[in-house]
């Protein structure tokens, strides 16, 4: 197993050392090198990395996918792949010469099913060693991924879905105000009518900056009628 | 030193108070996004985009100018004084600059960190301005197929080797360029992705994409893990000093950085990281030197003000790198090159050998712009890191509202159409799961930037050889250019099994937990 893990590493991007400015040096300065200095490259591993940035959280970039969750990312990468398949079969040009519109779609495609099919791959040997590690008594990777709060991203999606549909009824300033505070709100902000008057500072400001400043014009809806 | 006397008018054409006026307030705002976390020059060029629409082009390059060197100015502040990296490229100011901060040599990171900033700034910036006529003269022979080999090395750069993932980095790659597909076909006309949406036949517009990925994806991302997000209440900063013992080290870091951060920034695809760590380690193992031959201390590990220096130079001389490629072959290397190649499109100006033979003035102004604007800043940083530092005290739930409100406003301000809003909603739902799922954002939006044009390059070729592929190979520019494709992947992969290997001989057990947990 440990001969094929540095690859297998590598296509999950695990390799958290690489930030490691000791294994940097290592690799590209070329000196003598010390004795002592050999050992510090191999101790300089995860753990000194986590020692040297506390406040960093493990980098996601970095963290591989576990549980049911795992899944969504690539069926996002093969939901663009088959659209993209799909369009390159279907586009008709007026003019078929060699590589027409729909041969870049094509390649695309292909390359994102190929991907999402690769990342397939690293998920099933994700869940095995992660299996593994509990049998064994381990804790897995998901332990470190701080959890996602889904409420404030629902508030904030839901927020910007009514700013969005009310826009051009309400008028700016009454759909923007209502935009600053829905997201203050998911955030954890709760004086109520300092917010509120916050958001409507807001909101008034920036209509009136746009339309004398940059002579571009927002919507007035619901105020306008009133005025 | 025909370029040294173009510099020159640029100069002239510079200095003016409007101009001026406009590189104060980028540098102003570049520094304020650089400082909050989570934010970057990307996102705020991002959100500037629509509101320049109606500016002089040449006003509006320099306010992004600005804004990019200042997001790199204000990204030190907060990796010393809080240990939170703002961007890549500040990691690897933060081992020796938070040790500083909590040595109470705060003060002195932050005044070296300008200092070196100021330095790499000016110099790259100088280099620039006098190696970008070359690069031209290079991109002058350049036809359709030596251009698609360009795109194809820095797509590759940018999604393999930049990313700590290969496969996500290729898989936001792969996204970025379905985007782009989205449209009007500009070689046949045939309509592509559409879905039967008029609005979808001009493609979707670079704002919406990079507001959704870059500002609304991460004010989604943030409100997802709100507990677990850095605590900005516990800053202590001084006025930025530098004694003269500190100058006296900080002065050789500062060029060595400098010159790193050079050679690499112009790489399609090194970004700034790589030059940042490199000189940390260079400085690193000089003090080691020193030490062991007596002549200094050895204070790495316990805040060492050259491992601040090195690193700060080189990260602002590989960002004025980054406009080598941009200006002179219209490459972007970066995701806020990439945002500032859409806004040179959205001018009707095409980044370049061109751009440097028809809009002269404005690219020469733009560089003498940015070494006004790095002086700017050292101004304005020196005396006011403290205040940089307050801003972290704004209430949190105003910023990410304000964030948010801006975000929809510059997108509105495209065509004031509702349907761009309904996008943006789904590209910044995108945007949230790339985070959420740690994809980089970065090479999507190279792909969105770069695949029309790749396309177009790739299929112009093609159809000046009449189908046969063999065109494409058939310079010694673009097989050179397919050997470092080849190269750019084969070197990284080799070096970490290598490494993998040698960690394995050396502790199999450590291997296996890293792995694990």
């Amino acid at each position: 197993m440990s001969t094929r893990e540095p690859l297998n590493t590598w296509l999950v991007g695990d390799d958290a050392p690489e930030r490691e400015p000791d294994s940097q040096a290592q690799g590209t300065v070329a000196t003598g090198t010390a004795p002592g200095q050999d050992a510090s490259g191999a101790v300089a591993d995860a753990p000194v990395e986590e020692a040297v940035l506390p406040a960093a959280a493990p980098d996601p970039e970095t963290t591989p996918w576990t549980g049911p969750g795992a899944w969504v990312f690539p069926a996002v990468v093969l939901a663009f792949g088959l659209v993209a398949l799909w369009g390159a079969a279907t586009i008709t040009a007026p003019d078929p010469t060699p590589p027409g519109p729909g041969f870049f779609p094509g390649v695309i495609g292909g390359l994102l099913v190929a991907v999402a099919v690769g990342m397939g791959v690293v998920n099933v040997r994700t869940a095995r060693r992660e299996k593994q590690a509990l049998a064994e008594g381990r804790p897995g990777v998901s332990a470190k991924i701080p959890a996602t709060e889904w409420s404030p991203v629902l508030i904030i999606a839901l927020t910007l879905a009514a700013h969005i549909a009310l826009l051009d009824f309400l008028g700016w300033i009454l759909a923007g105000s209502m935009l600053f505070w829905g997201v203050a709100y998911a955030f954890g902000a709760r004086h109520y009518l300092r917010d509120a008057i916050v958001a409507l500072a807001m909101a008034s400001a920036i209509q009136v900056g746009f339309s004398m400043g940059l002579g571009l014009t927002l919507p007035g809806g619901l105020v306008e009628l009133i005025f | 030193m025909e370029s040294l006397s173009l510099l020159l008018d640029g100069f002239a054409g510079a200095l003016t108070f409007e101009n001026l006026m406009w590189a104060l307030l980028g540098v102003l705002l570049g520094t304020a996004v650089g400082v909050l976390p989570g934010m970057g020059s990307a996102m705020a060029v991002a959100l500037l985009l629509p509101v320049t629409f109606r500016m002089d082009p040449t006003s509006a390059f320099i306010l992004f100018a600005g804004v990019y060197y200042g997001g790199m100015f204000g990204g030190s502040t907060t990796s010393i004084l809080l240990n939170t990296p703002g961007q890549a490229s500040s990691i690897a100011t933060t081992y020796e600059g938070h040790k500083m901060a909590l040595n109470g040599r705060g003060p002195q990171a932050l005044g070296t960190a300008a200092i070196g900033s100021f330095v790499g700034g000016i110099i790259a910036t100088f280099l620039v301005a006098m190696f970008a006529p070359a690069m031209v003269r290079l991109a002058l022979q350049f036809g359709p197929g030596e251009y698609f080999a360009l795109t194809v090395f820095s797509f590759v750069a940018v999604a393999a080797v930049v990313s700590n993932s290969v496969l996500r980095g290729i898989s936001s790659l792969l996204i970025g360029l379905a985007i782009g597909l989205v449209g009007i076909d500009s070689q046949s006309g045939a309509q592509r992705f559409d879905f039967g949406i008029p609005n979808m036949l001009d493609g979707i517009d670079i704002v919406v994409i990079t507001v959704g990925l870059l500002a609304l994806g991460e004010v989604l991302y943030v409100a997802s893990r709100r507990s677990s997000g850095p605590d900005l209440s516990a800053i202590r900063s001084g006025t930025p000093w530098l004694g003269r013992r500190d100058f006296a080290r900080s002065w050789k870091p500062w060029l060595r950085g400098t010159a790193m951060g050079s050679a690499f920034g112009p790489i399609p695809g090194s970004g700034a990281e790589i030059p940042t760590f490199l000189s940390l380690g260079l400085e690193r193992r000089l003090a080691k030197r020193r030490a062991a031959r007596g002549k200094g201390v050895d204070e790495f590990g316990s805040g060492a003000i050259e491992g601040v220096a090195g690193p700060e130079s080189a990260n602002n001389s590989s960002a004025a790198g980054t406009l080598v490629p941009l200006l002179g072959l219209g490459l972007p290397t970066s995701a806020t090159a990439a945002i500032m190649l859409a806004a040179f499109q959205q001018y009707g100006m095409q980044p370049g050998p061109v751009l440097f033979e028809r809009n002269a003035d404005l690219v020469w102004t733009l560089l003498a712009s940015l070494m006004i604007g790095t002086v700017l800043l050292l101004v304005i940083n020196l005396p006011f890191a403290p205040l940089w530092a307050k801003l972290l005290r704004l209430p949190k739930p105003y910023l990410y509202a304000g964030i948010t409100m801006c975000s929809v406003l510059a997108v509105y301000a495209i065509n004031a159409s509702v349907f761009h809003l309904v996008l943006l909603l789904l590209v910044s739902a995108l945007g949230f799961a790339m985070r959420k799922f740690g994809v980089p954002v970065a090479p999507a939006l190279i792909g969105v930037v770069l695949g029309p044009i790749a396309e177009t390059e790739l299929r112009r070729a093609l159809a000046a050889s009449s189908g046969d592929p063999s065109i494409l190979v058939g310079s010694g520019i673009s097989i050179a250019l397919y050997t470092l494709v080849v190269l750019s992947v084969v070197v990284p992969l080799g070096i970490r099994i290598w490494r993998g290997r040698r960690a394995v001989q050396a502790a199999p057990i450590r291997t296996d937990e890293q792995v694990n947990g």
